[in-house]
């Protein structure tokens, strides 16, 4: 493959429709799950951080969902939730469990036990020290495990074309079966392409996110 | 009305896990409007002793009466926003402005806004910082210092009658510390709060405490009495050895200038008279040496009789006066300026430098000696009296 004709793939107007086409059910494919975990992920943190004797399990769960090999993971959901877009994303909400309870627990951890203790000292209940004291000191470090989640969804996001589901996927896919036909390694690539273009794009969307919700006592 | 605003009866902490009580049977009376002072050796219980009166640590058995009313089995969030609380560690919340920390309790108490802005601007002016320029800073713009008088403000905001401060000039250098802490004399003066306060280092105790509670293992009392009677009159051999060498110089800087008798009647001249009648009055006295004042009586020059006898223009003769301290330095102070002074003496000037007197190492010993005469009186008679009452 020349890079030329590459370019000239990437140009022509059928390729550009269904890349960004792609892009977005990519997109729209990921949302879902990750706003799910990050409600899901975020409770589990607490739990795990405020109940010691259920740290382990809840860690160990969440860690055991990523190591099932995605095709996998897609597939046994299929009887339970049916073919299309529905089991990949369940899946994907199991694998964004991980990052985002871990980094809940360890955001949590690392808040200044001195910053707890006088919020306490001063009368400020369970839920309030939590919410307007814990949470917040540990939003930069929950932010960070959400944008690890997204960036792996991205990536194993792409397999869910295999058992029919949507995304950029279906391109490289699409390209696998045609090797070693002409144009193959074309699609492959510029669905891989678009791929880590978006998660160039998600990471500058999370700085957006952290510009906006640290509060700048906590930035440095 | 009761004249104790803190009783502790009985109270014992014993961690989980573990054999020995980390407080026994504390059983204290905290007076109102006084700083106690809990001081002793490290593990020794301050902490934990503390921390019991507003409940961040649990008591295994034992009460807390706060001003009358039985708070040990009370909601602890209520109980907190009547206790202000400062710890070492000062626990500002990095990601709010310094104006909402300070602002912390008011919002709990629900006050309105306005009311609430007023008071954040009325306390960072207490505490020393411009509120036009703190209040929108988070607190990693602050210095240590300025951190540590946040954390006063903070605890301070509902004006709560009692105050718990754990070591809370701990973490400070030596020069900003002794800053704080005379700040916060000063400040308790007009506030009249009841203080506990926690340090292990003596001379803290001393300084800050109307008394003090020295502390042994299991926060048991060697000694709870004002810094005076520690020092001229220690209980045990554990206060003594605590209190350690050099009580008497402590003392020293418990005692300040306007309380005891100053040398007032030195012989003074003033640069409006003539060098010759300076002269004859020093010639006619038993002084050796007199001392210049300008037209605002304001000390000049040291001058001996040769002095006068060069003809040498007033302003210039002898030696220049130095060693000023004003009433309410301590003896301490005194003693330090008399040292490093050139004529082996401190003059005593107001405030606005006009002349009071002198203070001489004579001064300094025969008080010295008052001090211990006075407290073994009052040692003597303290003893014939019902232990009780005294307490009472
Ligand atoms: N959470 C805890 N669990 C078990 N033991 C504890 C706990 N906190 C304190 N202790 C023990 O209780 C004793 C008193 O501790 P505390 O912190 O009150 O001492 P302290 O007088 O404040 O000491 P320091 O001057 O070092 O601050 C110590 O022996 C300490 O080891
Ligand atoms: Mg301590």
């Amino acid at each position: 493959m020349e890079i030329a004709s590459f370019l000239e793939f990437l140009q022509s107007d059928a390729t550009q429709r269904t890349l960004l086409a792609e892009t977005r059910e990519h997109l729209i494919m990921i949302a879902l799950p990750i706003l799910g975990a990050l409600v899901v992920g975020i409770a589990l943190g607490i739990a795990a951080h405020r109940f010691r004797f259920l740290r382990g399990s809840i860690l160990n769960m969440v860690s055991w969902f990523l190591t099932i090999p995605s095709l996998a993971f897609f597939a046994l959901l299929i009887p339970i939730v049916g073919i299309g877009n529905t089991a990949p994303m369940t899946a994907l909400f199991f694998y964004a469990l991980l990052p985002i309870v871990r980094n809940t627990v360890a955001g949590l951890t690392s808040v200044d036990q001195a910053v707890v203790e006088s919020a306490k000292g001063m009368g400020m209940g369970r839920v309030k020290r939590l919410l307007q004291i814990e949470l917040p000191n540990a939003w930069p470090v929950i932010l960070a495990g959400a944008r690890v989640a997204t960036l792996l969804l991205i990536g194993i996001a792409a397999i869910a074309a295999v058992v029919g589901g949507d995304g950029l996927g279906q391109s490289i896919y699409r390209g696998i079966n045609r090797i070693p036909a002409g144009g193959s390694l074309e699609a492959i690539l510029s669905g891989t392409l678009m791929i880590v273009v978006l998660a160039v794009l998600i990471d500058l969307i999370y700085l957006g996110i952290g510009r906006l919700t640290i509060p700048r006592g906590l930035r440095d | 009305m009761t004249d104790t605003m803190i009783e502790l009866e009985k109270l014992t902490k014993r961690y989980p896990g573990t054999e020995i009580p980390a407080v026994e049977d504390l059983t204290m009376g905290i007076p109102r409007g006084e700083i106690v002072v809990f001081v002793g050796p490290s593990g020794c219980g301050k902490t934990t002793s503390l921390k019991m009166i507003n409940r961040i640590i649990e008591p295994t058995s034992g009460h807390i009466i706060l001003d009358g009313e039985d708070v040990t089995k009370s909601d602890p969030d209520k109980l907190r926003r009547r206790i202000g609380y400062v710890i070492q560690q000062i626990g500002l919340f990095p990601h709010r402005r310094i104006g909402d920390n300070v602002a912390t309790v008011p919002n709990l108490l629900g006050w309105d806004r306005d009311r609430t802005n007023e008071r954040v601007n009325e306390l960072l002016e207490i505490v020393g910082l411009d509120p036009e320029m703190y209040r929108d800073r988070y607190p990693k713009e602050l210095s240590g210092g300025q951190r540590q008088r946040v954390g006063v403000a903070r605890a301070l905001a509902a004006d709560p009658p009692v105050l718990l401060m754990d070591e809370p000039f701990g973490a400070i250098d030596p020069i900003t510390r002794t800053r704080l802490q005379n700040e916060f004399l000063r400040l308790q003066q007009e506030l009249q709060k009841t203080i506990v306060f926690v340090t292990h280092d003596i001379d803290e105790a001393i300084k800050m405490g109307d008394r003090i509670a020295i502390l042994q293992e299991r926060s048991i009392p060697a000694q709870f009495a004002t810094p005076e009677e520690i020092l001229t009159q220690p209980a045990n051999q554990f206060v003594e050895d605590f209190v350690g060498s050099g009580a008497t110089l402590k003392r020293l800087k418990l005692t300040r200038i306007r309380d005891i008798e100053i040398i007032t009647d030195c012989l003074t001249g003033s640069v409006d008279e003539d060098a010759r009648t300076l002269r004859d009055r020093l010639a006619a006295s038993e002084w050796t040496g007199m001392l210049l004042l300008d037209e605002q009586k304001r000390p000049l020059r040291w001058l001996r009789a040769p002095d006068l006898d060069q003809g040498r223009s007033l302003r210039e003769a002898g030696l220049p006066a130095k060693a000023f301290v004003e009433p309410h330095a301590t003896l301490s102070d005194a003693l330090e300026e008399m040292l490093l002074g050139s004529a082996g003496v401190s003059i005593v000037v107001d405030k606005h430098g006009v002349y009071q007197g002198i203070v001489d190492v004579d001064t300094i010993i025969i008080t010295i000696q008052e001090m211990r005469d006075a407290s073994a009186e009052f040692y003597r008679t303290a003893k014939l009296v019902d232990p009780a009452e005294v307490a009472g």
